[in-house]
């Protein structure tokens, strides 16, 4: 039976380089504070990028407690299950497994699913091949008798782009519908949209999204360099200096079900799913159309999704990575759609750097923190709006927001657009 | 409530290990021919595995004339340029301008991004006592390729094919291993029934057959290791079975809503009926021997498509050929499909092809759909040994003609996701009533 009822967030959680927990990202966002500061993962003292919003002080084990874990996934991982664990935890939803019948656990469990938005491998996996290609010294005839004694015979699984939901599923025990998206930066958004469609559709009562991924990584910063998509020291979204994005790490996870079934287990609403759009502009890998047109478009669609009019949305949660191209067209796209009854605007990643496969969910989190504190955090690092878009409200300070709507933006490469509805919570969040 | 959109097959493309068409590939999969041997776009010599089901004599050139854009493409993601061009031609349809926004895309792409070329040159450069220098990479001869990056991003495919057919609606890749191409034509069955597209391009392509490929497979131990006689590697559900063997290719189907597809007079092959999707949330690599897990996928697959055990005809099966896999999903097939398990043909397909990885879900799902369509359920080659834990009534010796009024395929994965596809023949769609509800009869 196809569910038309609400879905709501009864769970979420957020790892990123300003903070470990919802609440402490939103106490750095809302004091003005970056994480976004001198690259050390390696000496980048020669490079033309030094900075980046790295996860520091932490512990792994702090992320994820299980120590064999560690070593059959990767740092992007860790974080993934980490985040998903705390909008389970945070959703109460172990404890209510645990209250059931028995006959009834079974049920649960294949009608819990896990969605992932995953950044994929990164080029750092390929070292391990190091050793053997150094062995072979260019004579590949004798590749595989090295390779196969020297890389760990775990190599394989160990990059799966789908170890969270695979681990998410076992660390949990939820084994119903479930995807696994590799669309660069909009998977981790698209994870929210599908697992409510899932919830909307009957396949599942309840699921957790996550998106999570770790592209502070050399060749990944090399590349994304030299084709000009980063700035050498900060993130100025919709700046009139505004010369790129800052990578961070990090995910972000929430925890949606049928509404029905939240207010049966008299659980917390953290927030309320409305809607999405999702659409390419077919431009390719790096190009975005000047016009918005893909991000107008899903914007669009959204709001025909969670039948609510332009005017009905309090704020937005722009892209904002701080490109030239991008925010140029994000800010046409959102004129386009909004024109006057433009409401506040702001954006996330001058504080924790651009998260890529994680960046619109952890995005989202936020949303639902500003939609329940009613304000609109300030964009730190504006000074002066780019004139070419004068109209678009953002400020270097926060406003109030207008409703208690949020909408999220999200693109990424392929001419990727995601725009994400969602309605404040009933209750406040605690981390 | 609004009846629920049906989704109508009506486009296939295939390159696959047995044939660079759908047509090769089907007329090879009926008569058993398998398209494994020794390796032969590398020197496998010294691995432990030296046999794969490669793509063979596929020019690149000649089936896509665009010079740039090949440049742009993979290996894989030429074969994905190739089968999705097909699929369109058998379609007879392809986006337009005035439709394009209602055009979606979805496809299960390969994990493997970087070549051992590519691999080799950061080596050279970044190499200091076995381990990564990233002061190489700032090197100024460093040689930076912009084209060699777009390739390596996980979107790299859809951007390639959103770009080259002009689809601008919904789009996304998923990614869950084995599961990947089965996954991803379930997404589009449920794209199509959202009402966020009419027209969907989905399918799968992968090749792991490289060096770094080969590697990862020899080392887990998944891999069939009789290189002395390659024609029999891949033996599913044989007793004396040992393992899968590595095939590469990229399947492409073209799907429509049904009544659209009705109205332009489309040749529908099957219904994409119904989509089952589980996790097994038991160990990364299989999953248990009850078969939990594959069994929730078939369960939701039928319920969804409105079908029950008696209903299907014929199980494309997963049938890796390895020990855990054939005998989790023969356990589930009779959980199942109960009494009827003994009645209902069953074959993996992968006796011939190989294991297509994240395109196997794919050209198996398109298999699906022209056995329906030619009313013959394709053989389980290279059978010879029972195993009492596999006990499913497998089509043996030739391919069994007969009508299919419906089947299922199934596609298990590393991680644990498993994707079960319903699909249903066009004659059994007409006098049904719109589904709305689901399935009483689900078990």
């Amino acid at each position: 039976m196809s569910c038309s009822g609400r879905i709501v967030i009864t769970g979420a959680g957020a790892v990123c380089g300003a903070g470990l927990t919802i609440d402490a990202i939103w106490d750095a966002i809302i004091n003005r504070r970056t994480a976004i500061t001198t690259l050390r993962r390696w000496d980048s003292s020669s490079w033309p990028v030094r900075v980046a919003a790295e996860v520091t002080g932490v512990d792994n084990r702090t992320l994820v407690e299980d120590r064999k874990l560690h070593k059959l996934i990767l740092r992007t991982d860790l974080f993934g299950i980490y985040a998903a664990g705390e909008a389970i935890r945070h959703s109460g939803l172990a404890a209510y497994r645990d209250s059931l019948d028995p006959a009834l656990v079974a049920q649960f469990n294949d009608r819990s699913g896990v969605i992932v938005g995953s950044g994929g491998g990164v080029y750092q996996n390929n070292y391990d091949f190091f050793p053997a290609l150094s062995s072979v010294k260019g004579d590949l005839k004798d590749f595989g008798a090295q390779s196969c004694s020297t890389v760990n015979p775990m190599w394989l699984l160990r990059n799966l782009p789908n170890n969270v939901l695979c681990h998410v599923g076992i660390r949990h025990n939820f084994k119903g519908t479930n995807a696994c998206i590799t669309n660069q930066c909009v998977g981790g958004l698209m994870a929210v949209a599908e697992a409510a469609a899932a919830i909307r559709a009957g396949e599942a009562d309840r699921a957790v999204a996550v998106g999570h991924d770790n592209p502070i990584d050399p060749e990944t910063i090399l590349h994304y360099h030299q084709v000009g998509l980063l700035s050498p020291d900060a993130l100025r979204p919709f700046d009139r200096r505004r010369d790129g994005t800052v990578f961070g790490e990090g995910a972000g996870a929430v925890m949606l079900e049928k509404a029905e079934d939240a207010q049966s287990r008299g659980t917390a609403v953290f927030g309320e799913y409305l809607g999405s759009g999702c659409v390419t502009e077919a431009t390719g890998a790096l190009d975005v159309r000047p016009d918005g047109d893909g991000l107008s478009r899903a914007i669009e669609i959204a709001l025909d999704d969670a039948e609510i009019t332009a005017e009905a949305v309090g704020m937005i949660v722009a892209h904002g990575n701080g490109t030239r191209a991008s925010d140029a067209s994000e800010a046409l796209a959102l004129g386009r759609v909004f024109g006057r009854s433009i409401p506040p605007v702001t954006a996330f990643k001058w504080g924790f750097g651009h998260l890529i496969a994680a960046s619109g969910i952890v995005d989202l989190t936020l949303a639902l923190k500003a939609l329940e504190q009613r304000v609109v955090p300030g964009i730190a690092t504006l000074q002066s709006v780019d004139p070419e878009f004068r109209w678009l409200t953002v400020l270097p300070n926060s406003q109030p927001a207008r409703s208690d709507v949020a909408m999220v933006c999200c693109r990424g490469f392929g001419g990727m657009n995601m725009a994400v509805l969602v309605r404040a919570g009933t209750s406040a969040h605690r981390s | 409530m609004t009846p629920r959109r049906r989704a109508a097959i009506t486009g296939i493309g295939m390159v696959t290990p047995v044939g660079n068409d759908a047509p090769a590939t089907w007329a090879n999969v009926c008569v058993g021919h398998g398209g494994v041997a020794a390796i032969r776009s590398f020197d496998a010599s010294t691995f432990p595995v030296r046999i794969g089901a490669e793509v063979k004599h596929f020019d690149a050139a000649a089936r896509i004339r665009d010079r740039k854009l090949l440049k742009h493409a993979s290996r894989s993601q030429r074969f994905a340029l190739a089968a999705a061009a097909e699929a369109f031609a058998d379609a007879g349809i392809r986006p337009e301008p005035h439709n394009a926004h209602r055009w979606g895309f979805i496809a299960g792409a390969g994990m493997m991004l970087v070549t051992l070329d590519e691999l080799r040159t950061v080596h050279s450069f970044c190499e200091r006592d076995g381990e990564f220098n990233p002061e190489g990479l700032v090197n100024p001869e460093y040689p930076v390729d912009p084209v060699a990056f777009c390739r390596t991003q996980t979107n790299s495919g859809l951007a390639l094919l959103t770009h080259h057919f002009g689809i601008r609606g919904y789009a996304t890749a998923v990614h869950t291993a084995c599961a990947s191409g089965g996954q991803a034509l379930g997404m589009a069955l449920k794209v199509v029934r959202r009402g966020l597209a009419d027209f969907m391009l989905a399918g799968g392509y992968d090749s792991m057959l490289n060096p770094i490929g080969l590697t990862a497979f020899c080392l887990l131990g998944a891999l069939s290791a009789d290189n002395e006689m390659p024609e029999r590697a891949s033996r599913p559900f044989d007793a004396t079975r040992n393992g899968f063997v590595l095939g590469e290719g990229a399947g492409f189907l073209v799907i429509e809503e049904w009544e659209a597809a009705r109205k332009r007079g489309a040749r529908i092959y099957a219904e994409l009926a119904g989509d089952g999707n589980s996790l097994s949330s038991y160990r990364i690599t299989d999953s248990h021997p009850s078969g939990d897990g594959p069994i929730q996928a078939m369960q939701q697959a039928m319920g969804d498509a409105g079908l029950a055990p008696r209903d299907i005809d014929y199980v494309n099966a997963h049938g890796t050929s390895t020990l855990m896999n054939d005998r989790s999903e023969c356990a589930a097939l009779g959980v199942v499909m109960r009494e009827r398990a003994g009645k209902i043909l069953v074959s993996s397909t992968k006796s011939c092809m190989g294991h297509l990885i994240a395109a196997a879900g794919a050209v198996e799902a398109g298999i699906c759909a022209l056995a329906i369509r030619e009313g013959v359920a394709p053989m389980n080659a290279h059978y010879e040994n029972p195993d009492p834990d596999c006990d499913v009534n497998l089509v043996l010796g030739q391919s069994r003609p007969g009508r299919i009024r419906a089947a299922l395929s199934n596609s298990l994965g590393f991680g644990g996701s498993n994707s079960c596809l319903a699909f249903r023949h066009p004659e059994e769609v007409e006098g049904l009533p719109q589904p709305g509800l689901r399935n009483s009869e689900q078990p």
